[in-house]
This record gives structure tokens, C-alpha cells and sequence, in this order.
């Protein structure tokens, strides 16, 4: 599997090639094209019931796709539903990722995908709900995020402040807190920064400069309301 | 396979995300040794008494041992949990009191969130259920505010879609049999908010059932089953009390209030707008509660009583249809007939004084006969 992507920037393509018998998984609608010894299947990753709790839980897609080189080698064209960019990270085995819900674009067979419970504080004010994607394994593990994707990495016991609905994806290894943007209540509301993320290190922190909920809200001025 | 890393080392000219490498405990320190293709084959050595022992990770479920090295401060994370237990068996005995302290640390975080997720699982249960079950004055206040309009546009759109599908009777001796009676029961109705509809249907199904603001459907199987008027009118004047109590709309506003508790659980509004779509359909096969159904039994009772029709003949007919179980006995299995049931009636009826009923103006044999019942199945 090798995987290239093409138009980088806000409107980006994922190129997969697979050699014969090689697959894939990914979010299932995010194929754009394939070469025709592509097979594509659906799969409930993780038996009926975990996709079933998936897709109640994180909200993410039931099934994932399975796209699968089967009768020779070919290409994929992925790329994500909302503009952004694209990040393809190569899992050693030994690290693992958590992932908001919308983050997973695709990823190699040989990852392995579960939705984890966060904490009861950071589930309910973190911004992403209370289950997250917890992405471990060997392999390709490739990210879309909403605008483009910074990344910010914390050496042991650094420490950065992200706002809650701005994250992405995180190492396991670095750990973080909920906190208010500022000190005293009102401060916090009237800011427009109502909780922040207190990261510490070590790890590295995937961040998006663009923040889907506050986009939604913007837009919503502009649809016409009907009656 | 003991070559594959199993750790992941933080340091100064490390890479941010950690270096993968191999951990091996000895009998005097570790031995790291890197993975990755840039530093393939460098390894470090660290005695144990350079070690600290935390706890790190996201969840608190990470042993990390940090060691001032050649290179600035090291940090190494182990989630491998053979590899923690590695490292306890061969770790000196001053650092199992740093190492306990962490154990414990994490096995605290564990316990904490899993407190907090059980007594917030436990609030939500405890709503629920008293929503459920305590909630019956949240439900009747509630009920009390929605107007009988509101109620029969609901009623009217599930009976319309209903009848759709249905064969009616539109005419003869049956259908003016049962206006005679809806007639003569809500006449008796004081101060009555709804305009009764009543329908008979064609078919076999031995039932008979009434929706929120006054619709009620009749099948002619249960016209055929009953050996008199009477018995007939007792099952009216029983689902004109559901209608009359507000039974259905009770039971809807109860299956609400747990559904939005649950949508916003689970913060699936889609889920709700579906649920509540359902409802429409929902309202044909409403199981009413126990308490309601010997509401309906009562104040049925007594309707029949200010019509002056016979009261026994609806105590006879739910005995007889507990008793038999032959054929598609529908009306049982929505209103479950229990001998308590009838034995309450019983008792009811003979605590009231003697009663002279006023016959109905239709002869029964002849309204069975037009449904096709021979004139012999009298008893």
C-alpha cells in the first residue's frame, strides 16, 4: 500500500495503491474513484454490535468500506466530505491515536479501530462527544480534518491549550484537561471560548484551523427559513 | 518477534509522536534499543537507580520512567502489560514503592471514572424510571394541558390511515345497531368534550379498539361472537372509557418523555423525529396498563348502568372470551382478561341497586344474521 495526496490544500485526494490482494479500509462514501480490480464491500468493523454502538455512539458511519485489490493491482481515490486537508500518518505499532469522530478518513487493514468512553468531564465538555476513535496497530492511518491541519508537538511535560472543538487527533501518551477559556464565568461565555483543552506533553496534537461548529452556526444566518 | 518495539522513548532530538524501540529489563538496569531506520541499532543502557516511576497517558493507564541520560531527560512509556510486569519482577526493591504508588494512581483514575460514568447511568436510569413509573402526575398534568383538538387530529390521522386499509361496513342493520348503542352510552356522558365516530369493520379479528378523541372500530367478528346486544355494548361502553379517561394520550406523553430522555442520551435527534413518527402507528396497537384497563372496566360499568342496558351481558362476554381460545381472540391478548377482572365487575354490579334495562330497539339475531350467523348459535 502506498499513498500519496493530490491537490493538497482545501480541496485534497487521497491516491492508494494496492498491490494484488492488499485492502483497505475507509469511511464509507469517501471513495471517489478506483482502478476496476477494485472490490469494494462493506464491513461493520468490529462484529454487528460494535458498529452498531459505534454508529450510536460516535455518530460515525456503521459501516466502514473495505476496498480490496482482488483481482490485481490498482489505485483508490479517496477524499473527505467537508473541505480540508489531508494527513497520512504511518503507525509504528507501538503508537496509538485518538481520533474525533469525523477525523478517520481511511486506513491500512492492519490498524485496528475501537471506540473508546472518554472521561464523563471531557466527554461532556471536550466537544467531541462522549466516544472517540481509538486508532492503534501497524500500518497507514490517514486523517482529513475541516481547513487545514497544524500540528503541534510537546516534548515530556509541555504543555498547550487548544480549543475544544478544534481537535483532531492525539498521541495516547499525552493526556489532557478541560478547563474555562478564562478565569470567572461570564469572561468564559462572552469570550466565544467557552472550554480549552489543556494538552501535556509528550505526544503530538493534530489540530484544524477551521472549527465545524462554529462554521455551521455561520452559515445558518445566510439559509432562507421557510414560513 | 522480541525484536518488534514495544515502547515508545521521549527525549530532546527525539521525534515528538516518541521513538518505537525495544525495552529490556536486566538485572541492574534497562537496555533500550531503537527501532526506527535512522537510529536503527543505537541502543541506551539506564541502572535502575537513575529511574523515577510515574504514571501517563491519556487515561492514566501508562507506566512512564523517566532518567536523566547523556542526552538531556528521557521518558519512556510502557503500556505493554507483560512489560510492566517484566519490569516489577526485576526492579530493585526501592523502586516497588514509586511503582505500588503509580499502580495505584491508575487503578484510582479507573475506579473514579467508572464511579462517575455509574452514578451518571444511575441518574439517567433513576429519571427514566420515575418518569416511567412515578411520573403519573408529570403525565396527567401534561395530559390535562393538551386540548381534546389536538388529541382528535391525532386520533384522526392514525384512524384514517387505519380505515384505508380496512373493508367498512357502511350500511345495515349492523352499523345501526352500534350507532344505537354509542347513542344511548353517550348520552349518558356528561359535560362530553368528544364527537364519538364509531365504525364497523369487516373481519374476523374478535376485537375492537378506540384511539385518542373519540374514533372507535368495531369488527364484525366481534359482532358475531357476542350473543347479545348487550355484550357488545359492554365492550363499547369499555373503549369509550379509554377515550373518556384520556388513556391513550397518557400512555403516549409516558412513552415520550423515556424516548426524549433517551434521544438525549444518546444526543440522536434523527432517532427522535423517527420515534415520534412511529407514534402514528404505534396508536393501533397501544397496550393500555393495568391500572387503565380497570379504570375502563368501572366507569364502563357504570355508563352501561345510567344507559340502562344490562351489565351482565359485558361480565358474561369477558368471561366467555377468557374461557374459549378458539379462533383470533384479538381483544384478549390488547386487554388481558384475568377472573380477578371479571369477579371485580361482579362485585361492582351487585353492590349497585336492581336495575331495569331498557331493551334495545333492533332484534340481535337479525344484526347477526345480516353478518352471516346462522339463527341456531343461540346458547
Amino acid at each position: 500500500m502506498r499513498s500519496e495526496i493530490l491537490y493538497p490544500g482545501a480541496f485534497p485526494m487521497v491516491r492508494v495503491e494496492l498491490a494484488a490482494g492488499e485492502q483497505i479500509k475507509a469511511e464509507s462514501g469517501a471513495m471517489v474513484g478506483a482502478s476496476p480490480t477494485i472490490d469494494v464491500e462493506s464491513k461493520m468493523e468490529g462484529g454487528f454490535l460494535g458498529a452498531l454502538s459505534r454508529k450510536l455512539l460516535t455518530g460515525e458511519k456503521f459501516f466502514f468500506q473495505t476496498l480490496r485489490a482482488g483481482r490485481g493491482p490498482g489505485e483508490v481515490l479517496l477524499a473527505p466530505t467537508v473541505p480540508g486537508e489531508i494527513v497520512i500518518l504511518e503507525l509504528d505499532g507501538v503508537n496509538e491515536y485518538m481520533v474525533q469522530k469525523d477525523g478517520f478518513l481511511a486506513g491500512a487493514d492492519t490498524i485496528s479501530i475501537e471506540s473508546k468512553m472518554q472521561s464523563f468531564t471531557r466527554g461532556l465538555m471536550g466537544g467531541e462527544g462522549f466516544f472517540i476513535l481509538k486508532i492503534g496497530g501497524k500500518g497507514t492511518l490517514i486523517l482529513n480534518s475541516f481547513g487545514a491541519i497544524h500540528r503541534i508537538d510537546l516534548k515530556p511535560d509541555q504543555e498547550y491549550i487548544v480549543d475544544n472543538s478544534h481537535m483532531v487527533a492525539w498521541s495516547a501518551t499525552t493526556s489532557y484537561n478541560i478547563e474555562r477559556a478564562s478565569s470567572g464565568w461570564m469572561a468564559s461565555f462572552t469570550s466565544g471560548e467557552g472550554f480549552v483543552c489543556r494538552f501535556r506533553g509528550p505526544g503530538v496534537v493534530y489540530i484544524q484551523s477551521r472549527n465545524p461548529g462554529g462554521f455551521g452556526a455561520w452559515i445558518r444566518q445566510f439559509i432562507p427559513v421557510s414560513e | 518477534m522480541s525484536s518488534s518495539p514495544n515502547a515508545l522513548c521521549f527525549g530532546y532530538e527525539l521525534p515528538a509522536s516518541g521513538a518505537p524501540c525495544l525495552v529490556r529489563f536486566g538485572g541492574q538496569g534497562l537496555t533500550v534499543t531503537f527501532a526506527s531506520e535512522s537510529m536503527a541499532g543505537r541502543s541506551e543502557e539506564v541502572p535502575f537507580t537513575a529511574l523515577s516511576v510515574s504514571v501517563g497517558g491519556l487515561d492514566h493507564d501508562q507506566l512512564v520512567l523517566k532518567w536523566i541520560g547523556d542526552r538531556g531527560e528521557r521518558a519512556l512509556y510502557l503500556k505493554d502489560a507483560d512489560l510492566i510486569r517484566s519490569f516489577r519482577r526485576s526492579a530493585p526493591e526501592q523502586l516497588h514503592v514509586p511503582f505500588e504508588r503509580a499502580a495505584e494512581l491508575a487503578r484510582l483514575v479507573r475506579r473514579r471514572r467508572r464511579m462517575v460514568w455509574g452514578v451518571v447511568a444511575g441518574v439517567v436510569l433513576a429519571l427514566s424510571a420515575g418518569l416511567w413509573r412515578g411520573g403519573d402526575l408529570l403525565v396527567a398534568l401534561a395530559v390535562e394541558r393538551i386540548p381534546p383538538e389536538w388529541e382528535q387530529k391525532l386520533g384522526e390521522s392514525a384512524y384514517k390511515d387505519f380505515l384505508a386499509r380496512q373493508d367498512i361496513v357502511r350500511e345495515g342493520p349492523a352499523v345501526s345497531a352500534v350507532q344505537e348503542m354509542t347513542r344511548r352510552l353517550v348520552e349518558q356522558i356528561p359535560n362530553n368534550p368528544y364527537k364519538f365516530e364509531v365504525t364497523v369493520v369487516k373481519s374476523d379479528v374478535v376485537n375492537a379498539f378506540a384511539l385518542p378523541g373519540g374514533y372507535i372500530v368495531v369488527f364484525t367478528g366481534l359482532m358475531k361472537k357476542a350473543t347479545g346486544a348487550e355484550e357488545v355494548a359492554g365492550v363499547l361502553s369499555h373503549e369509550l372509557n379509554h377515550v373518556l379517561q384520556r388513556h391513550g394520550l397518557e400512555r403516549i406523553v409516558k412513552r415520550l418523555g423515556l424516548v426524549a430522555a433517551a434521544s438525549i442520551v444518546f444526543g440522536d435527534q434523527q432517532g427522535l423525529a423517527g420515534l415520534m413518527k412511529q407514534f402514528g402507528v404505534e396508536l393501533m396497537t397501544l397496550k393500555f396498563g393495568r391500572e387503565q384497563e380497570t379504570e375502563a372496566d368501572l366507569t364502563g360499568l357504570q355508563l352501561l348502568y345510567q344507559a340502562r342496558i344490562d351489565p351482565s351481558g359485558m361480565i358474561g362476554f369477558f368471561e366467555r372470551l377468557s374461557e374459549k381460545d378458539e379462533g383470533r381472540m384479538e381483544w384478549l391478548s390488547t386487554h388481558p382478561m384475568s377472573q380477578g377482572r371479571a369477579e371485580r365487575l361482579k362485585a361492582e354490579l351487585a353492590a349497585m341497586p336492581k336495575l331495569s334495562p331498557v331493551p334495545f330497539t333492533f332484534e340481535w339475531a337479525a344484526v347477526r344474521a345480516s353478518l352471516g350467523v346462522s339463527p341456531p348459535a343461540e346458547p
